[in-house]
C-alpha cells in the first residue's frame, strides 16, 4: 500500500498553523532566512534547474528553466502567483490558502529574492473568500515581523506583496490572462511570443507560479537538490525531450474527487498509477472504474484498461493525456460518459472568453451536438469515413478501409478537432483553452463510442456495462499510440 | 533586408514586416479580419494562419513548424549567419500548404455558424471580406444545424448601427476607438460566443456614451463585415453599381485622400483612400459627410444677373459680355480680382493670368472659408483652415506671406475698388460684417459660386461654377503636398468648370489663352510658378507630390 508523503501538508492540520507564531514553531521562514543568508539568486536559480522542479499549474514547465528566460537587465520584474484554483476537479491550492498562507509567502519570499523581484502579486480566485482572508491576515502578520516591506531581515532585500481578487472567470487561470486581468483589462489572453517571461504585466519581465509550485521552494532549498530529485521518478530520453533526461521530482497534490471512498487532496510522489492512486483514496465506491480524468477536466480521460499508466507529466504525456492541475475524477459503473461529457463541455462553452474565433464558436457548438444527443435528438443518420487503426506496418494510422458512423459523431470529433487537433496536438487558438475543449471532447467520444452510439440510436441516454460502453484496447487510439515509459528508463 | 523563401518565391522583404504585409508586397494574399495595417494586432481572427518552418535537430533538416502561426504576428528579421535555414533564408514560409488551406476552411466555417447570411440585404455585400474569403478560401458547406445567436441591432451614434449578427468580433472598431481617436466609446460586453460590441449603457440600456467623435465613421469602413453600417449610406446602392473615382478630401487642408463613390445623378459615399505621410487609412465625419452640397438641388445651374434688384437667369454670352464691357470701361487699378482658396491650383494659376496679363492689375486677392476648430485625437489632426488649397492658391496667385490682399487687407483694397471679380466655390459658410460692407459698396461685383451664397447675393452678376466632383485639377495641402482631384459626376444645369469661364472671359477680352484641360494649365504652373516643377498630373499621379521648399515656409 501506497503512503502519503506529507511535505507542503506536513503542518497542514496543526491548530492555528495560519498565523506567524505557530508557523514559526514549526520552523516557518527558518528555510527563507537560511537561504539569504547562505545562497546567492543564481545559486538558488540552479538548484531549482537541477531539482527538475515542473511548474504545478497544469503545462508542467521547467520551472529552472523558466526562469533562465527571464532578462536580469530590465526592472522591475515581477512575480505573479497563480492562486486562480478553477479547474474543475482541483482543490489542492485552496487547502494552503485557507490553512497555510504563510508557507505561500515563504515561497514567494525565496522565489524573489532568487529573481530579483520587489513586487509581488498574488492572484486569488474571487471564490476565496475565506482563503483571502487567511491570506491577507498571513500578509499583514509578516510585514508586522519584518518578513516583507523594506529591508528584509536587514538584508537590503525589499518585498512588497499584494493580494488580488479574480471575479470569477475560468480563463483568469491562464497566465497571460492573469496578467490582462491584474492589469484591470477584460480576462483574455495574451498573443504569445513574447511570453511573460519576457514581457508579462505592465510589459516587464513576469514570473508566474502557480501555489504549489511556490510552496515546493523552501523545502528545495532546506533539504538540498539531492533529496528532492530522490523523490518523484526521472525519465530518460523520451521523444519529447531529447537527449535529456525528464525529471518528474517532488511530490504532488492530487485532488482526487468523485466516485472514491475517502476524496479529498493526497500528497504522493509523482509517478504512481491511477491504480495505487484510487487504492490511496479508499478504492472506488460502486463496483469498479469505468474511467478516470486524469488531470482536471480538461484532461483527456483514462479507460479502465489505461489505469496502469503514471500519473506524472511525463507519462501521461505519451499516453496522450495531460496531468494538468492534478485534478483526478474517478467514475464507476453507473456514470454515462455522454452525459459527463455534456457537463463538461457546458462548463467550457460557459467559460470561453470569446477572443478567438474557434473557441468562442466552436466551444457552444461542441456543446450543443453533445446537448442534442444527451437529449435523445441526435441524427440517424450516418456517412462513410476512413477508418483510422493499426496498419499493415504496425502503426496507428489510415486503414485503407472505411467505416460508417453516425453523423452527429463525425461532426463532434471534426468540430472539437478544428478548434485543436488532438492527433497532431496542434490548436488553431490563442491560448490552450481550445485543448481543454477539444481534448475531452474528442477522447471521451471515441474511447466510449459505444455509449455514444447507444445514445443516438435509443434517441435516450443509455449507460451500458462497462466492458460493452468502452472501446477495445486495440482500437483505442490512445492505448495503442503510447509509449510505454519503461522502454525509455535509463 | 531579410531573405525570405515565400511559397515558391525567393524575396526580400524589410525585417520587422509581417508575413501578411510580405506576402502582400508580392502578390500573394493571405486573408485577415482583425488585422489591420494602422492598428494593433490581437490576431484574434486566426484567419491569417500561415505555416512557418524550422530547423529541425532530430531529422537534421527543416521542416514546416508544427503549430501554424498567425501572419500578423509573425515578424521577419535577418537571422544570424549560423542560425539561416537552409544556409540562405533568414525565414521559410508556406502560405497556400494543405494545412493552411484545411485551417482556413475551418475558421471560416467557425464565423459562419452564427452568421445571418443575410448577403441580399446587407451594405457590405460586394465588398465583403466575409464573402470573399469564403468564396476563396471556404468550404461552401455549413454543417451547422443549431439555433444562431441573434444579438439585437444596435444604435451606436449620430451615424452609425451595428447589425451584431453579422459582427465576428474581430475588434478593429474598438481598438480604432482606443488607439487612433483616443475617444474609446466602443468595447465588448458579454463573454464567449455572446461577446457583442457595445457603448456603455446603464442597466436599463439607455446609452451612456455615445459613438460621436469625428473619426467615427472610420469604423464603418475598417468593419470587414457588414456589421457596422453607416446611415448616410444605408441601403442608398449596391456597391459593384456605383463607380469609383480617387480625390482628394475639400474639407480641410489636411487634404485627405479620398475615394468619391459615385452614381449618374450624384455622390452616393466618401472614403478615405491610404496614403501614409497624410491621413494614413483615415479621415473625419466632416469631409465624409459633408458632400451632400454637390447633390443639392439649390446649386447653382445658370447664369443670373441683377436687373432692378432682382436676380434674373440669363445667358452665358450675355452674362460675360456684361462682365467684359464693365471690366473694359474700368481703370485697370480699380479692379480687384479674388480668388479662392477652396478653387484648384489651375484655376488660381489662370485667375492670376487674367489679373495680370489681360486686366493689368496688381489687386488681387485671396477668398475663402472661415477658420473653424483644431481637432486633435493620437493619430489623427482635423485643420483649423477650412480650405482645401489655401497654399495652392497663395503661391498660384503669387501672394507672398505679406501679400497685400488676404485677411483684413483684402476687404479694405475692396471697398476702393470700382469692379470686382470674385471666385469662391465655398459650400457654406457667412461672411464676415467688414467683408459684407465692404462688396456692398463696389459698383459692379461678379461673383462665381455654386450657391446663392451670402457673397453671391450682393453680386451683380452670378457665374455657375462647379465643386470639386465635377471637375479635374490640383490642390496643395498645408504640408505642402500637391495632389490630384478627379472630376465624377457632371455639372448641374448650365454650370462650368471654374478654369473654363475664366478662360472664356480672358478670350473675350482678347487675352492669349487655349487650354483643353486641366492638365495642360498644370504643365504650364510647372514651368512658371516656382517649387510646383514636379507637379504635372502625370507625376503627381495618385500619391502626390511634395515641394520641395516645404521647410522654407
Amino acid at each position: 500500500m501506497v503512503q502519503e508523503r506529507r511535505i507542503l501538508y506536513e503542518h497542514l492540520d496543526v491548530p492555528d498553523i495560519n498565523t506567524f507564531d505557530v508557523f514559526r514553531q514549526y520552523d516557518g521562514y527558518k528555510h527563507f532566512e537560511m537561504t539569504i543568508k547562505e545562497y546567492k539568486p543564481e545559486e538558488i536559480c540552479d538548484m531549482v534547474m537541477q531539482s527538475g522542479l515542473k511548474g504545478r499549474g497544469g503545462a508542467g514547465f521547467s520551472t529552472g528553466l523558466k526562469w533562465s528566460f527571464v532578462p536580469r537587465d530590465i526592472e522591475p520584474r515581477y512575480l505573479c502567483c497563480n492562486a486562480d484554483e478553477s479547474e474543475p476537479g482541483t482543490f489542492s491550492n485552496r487547502y494552503v490558502l485557507e490553512k497555510n498562507p504563510h508557507l505561500l509567502i515563504e515561497g514567494i519570499l525565496i522565489c524573489c529574492y532568487a529573481m530579483g523581484i520587489n513586487t509581488a502579486y498574488i492572484y486569488i480566485r474571487g471564490e476565496f473568500t475565506l482563503g483571502k482572508r487567511m491570506l491577507d491576515a498571513a500578509l499583514n502578520e509578516a510585514y508586522q515581523h519584518g518578513y516583507l516591506g523594506k529591508n528584509i531581515l536587514g538584508s537590503g532585500f525589499d518585498l512588497d506583496v499584494y493580494s488580488h481578487p479574480g471575479a470569477g472567470a475560468y480563463i483568469c487561470g491562464e497566465e497571460t490572462g492573469l496578467i490582462e486581468s491584474l492589469e484591470g483589462k477584460r480576462g483574455q489572453p495574451r498573443v504569445k511570443p513574447p511570453f511573460p517571461a519576457v514581457e508579462g504585466l505592465f510589459h516587464k519581465p513576469t514570473v508566474v507560479q502557480n501555489v504549489e509550485t511556490l510552496c515546493n521552494l523552501p523545502f528545495l532549498m532546506g533539504r538540498g537538490v539531492e533529496w528532492y530529485t530522490s523523490i518523484g521518478r526521472t525519465y530518460g530520453d523520451t521523444r519529447f525531450n531529447p537527449p535529456q533526461s525528464d525529471p518528474n521530482t517532488g511530490t504532488k497534490l492530487y485532488c482526487i474527487s468523485g466516485d472514491v471512498n475517502k476524496p479529498g487532496v493526497y500528497e504522493l510522489d509523482l509517478g504512481l498509477t491511477a491504480e495505487e492512486l484510487i487504492e490511496v483514496a479508499g478504492g472506488v465506491k460502486g463496483e469498479r472504474v469505468k474511467a478516470v480524468i486524469p488531470g482536471g477536466s480538461s484532461a483527456p480521460i483514462l479507460t479502465h484498461y489505461e489505469l496502469e499508466c503514471r500519473l506524472d507529466f511525463t507519462s501521461l504525456t505519451l499516453w496522450k493525456s495531460m496531468l494538468g492541475s492534478g485534478g483526478i475524477i474517478v467514475m464507476n459503473e453507473t456514470r454515462n460518459i455522454v452525459d459527463c461529457l455534456l457537463n463538461i463541455m457546458k462548463f467550457y462553452a460557459h467559460e470561453s472568453c470569446g477572443q478567438c474565433t474557434p473557441c468562442r464558436w466552436g466551444t457552444p457548438w461542441v456543446r450543443d451536438i453533445v446537448q442534442r444527443i444527451v437529449d435523445g435528438e441526435g441524427r440517424q443518420t450516418t456517412i462513410q469515413r476512413p477508418k483510422f487503426g493499426i496498419t499493415a506496418s504496425g502503426r496507428w494510422g489510415d486503414t485503407g478501409e472505411m467505416e460508417e458512423v453516425y453523423e452527429d459523431l463525425d461532426l463532434l470529433e471534426s468540430v472539437a478537432n478544428n478548434i485543436a487537433n488532438v492527433d497532431t496536438m496542434t490548436w488553431n487558438t490563442i491560448c490552450v483553452f481550445g485543448i481543454a475543449v477539444s481534448w475531452p471532447a474528442v477522447s471521451y467520444l471515441r474511447k466510449f463510442r459505444p455509449e455514444f452510439e447507444a445514445a443516438i440510436r435509443d434517441g435516450e441516454l443509455v449507460t451500458l456495462p462497462i466492458e460493452e460502453a468502452t472501446v477495445p484496447p486495440e482500437e483505442n487510439y490512445a492505448y495503442q499510440q503510447r509509449i510505454v515509459p519503461g522502454l525509455f528508463e535509463p | 533586408m531579410a531573405f525570405i523563401k515565400l511559397n515558391d518565391l525567393e524575396v526580400e522583404v524589410e525585417d520587422g514586416t509581417n508575413i501578411i504585409e510580405a506576402a502582400r508586397q508580392h502578390g500573394i494574399e493571405v486573408p485577415h479580419y482583425c488585422y489591420h495595417p494602422g492598428l494593433t494586432r490581437p490576431a484574434n481572427c486566426r484567419m491569417c494562419l500561415v505555416e512557418p518552418h524550422v530547423f529541425f535537430p532530430p531529422a537534421g533538416k527543416v521542416v514546416p513548424d508544427r503549430q501554424l502561426a498567425t501572419g500578423c504576428t509573425t515578424t521577419v528579421r535577418t537571422a544570424p549567419p549560423d542560425r539561416k535555414l537552409d544556409g540562405q533564408y533568414d525565414f521559410i514560409v508556406r502560405t497556400d500548404s494543405q494545412r493552411v488551406k484545411k485551417a482556413r476552411e475551418d475558421i471560416l466555417e467557425f464565423l459562419l455558424v452564427h452568421h445571418p447570411l443575410d448577403c441580399p440585404v446587407c451594405d457590405q455585400a460586394g465588398e465583403c471580406d466575409l464573402q470573399d474569403f469564403s468564396f476563396n478560401h471556404g468550404s461552401g458547406k455549413s454543417r451547422y444545424i443549431e439555433v444562431k445567436n441573434v444579438p439585437p441591432k444596435k444604435d451606436l451614434g449620430p451615424d452609425v448601427l451595428l447589425y451584431s449578427t453579422r459582427c465576428i468580433v474581430c475588434t478593429r472598431c474598438i481598438r480604432f476607438c482606443d488607439e487612433v481617436a483616443g475617444t474609446g466609446e466602443l468595447g465588448l460586453i458579454h463573454r464567449g460566443s455572446h461577446d457583442e460590441i457595445d457603448i456603455p449603457r446603464d442597466h436599463d440600456d439607455n446609452p451612456l456614451r455615445l459613438l460621436d467623435n469625428k473619426l467615427a465613421g472610420n469604423v464603418v469602413d475598417i468593419c470587414p463585415v457588414g456589421a457596422l453600417t453607416s446611415k448616410d449610406f444605408l441601403f442608398k446602392s449596391r456597391p459593384w453599381f456605383m463607380k469609383q473615382v480617387n480625390s482628394v478630401c475639400p474639407g480641410c487642408s489636411v487634404g485627405c485622400n479620398i475615394t468619391v463613390d459615385y452614381k449618374e445623378d450624384g455622390l452616393y459615399r466618401i472614403k478615405p483612400r491610404f496614403h501614409e505621410d497624410i491621413n494614413q487609412h483615415w479621415m473625419c465625419d466632416d469631409g465624409r459627410l459633408g458632400y451632400h452640397y454637390v447633390n443639392s438641388e439649390d446649386r447653382l445651374k445658370i447664369p443670373m444677373k441683377r436687373v432692378d434688384g432682382e436676380f434674373v437667369p440669363t445667358s452665358w454670352a450675355d452674362a460675360l459680355n456684361l462682365i467684359v464691357d464693365k471690366f473694359s470701361e474700368t481703370d485697370p487699378e480699380s479692379i480687384v480680382v479674388i480668388g479662392s482658396a477652396q478653387g484648384t491650383n489651375e484655376e488660381n494659376y489662370l485667375l492670376g493670368k487674367l489679373a495680370r496679363e489681360v486686366l493689368k492689375t496688381e489687386s488681387i486677392g485671396l477668398f475663402g472659408r472661415e477658420p473653424g476648430e483644431e481637432h486633435k485625437f493620437p493619430q489623427f489632426t482635423i485643420d483649423a483652415d477650412k480650405n482645401p488649397n489655401t497654399r495652392g492658391a497663395l503661391d498660384m496667385l503669387k501672394l507672398g506671406d505679406d501679400a497685400s490682399l488676404t485677411g483684413d487687407a483684402l476687404w479694405s483694397g475692396v471697398a476702393d475698388a470700382k469692379v470686382v471679380y470674385l471666385v469662391s466655390g465655398a459650400p457654406e459658410g457667412p461672411i464676415g460684417k467688414t467683408a459684407e460692407q465692404a462688396l456692398e459698396a463696389v459698383d459692379f461685383l461678379v461673383v462665381q459660386d455654386i450657391f446663392e451664397s451670402d457673397v453671391a447675393q450682393l453680386a451683380d452678376v452670378v457665374l455657375p461654377g462647379v465643386t470639386f466632383a465635377e471637375k479635374d485639377g490640383s490642390f496643395t495641402n498645408a504640408k505642402g503636398w500637391v495632389q490630384r482631384i478627379h472630376r465624377a459626376v457632371d455639372p448641374p444645369g448650365e454650370a462650368r468648370v471654374d478654369w473654363e469661364i475664366i478662360q472664356q472671359l480672358a478670350k473675350r477680352l482678347g487675352g492669349e489663352m487655349d487650354y483643353h484641360f486641366a492638365g495642360e494649365i498644370a504643365l504650364e504652373i510647372a514651368e512658371n510658378v516656382p517649387d510646383y516643377q514636379d507637379a504635372t498630373h502625370q507625376k503627381i499621379g495618385d500619391g502626390g507630390v511634395k515641394l520641395d521648399s516645404e521647410d522654407s515656409r
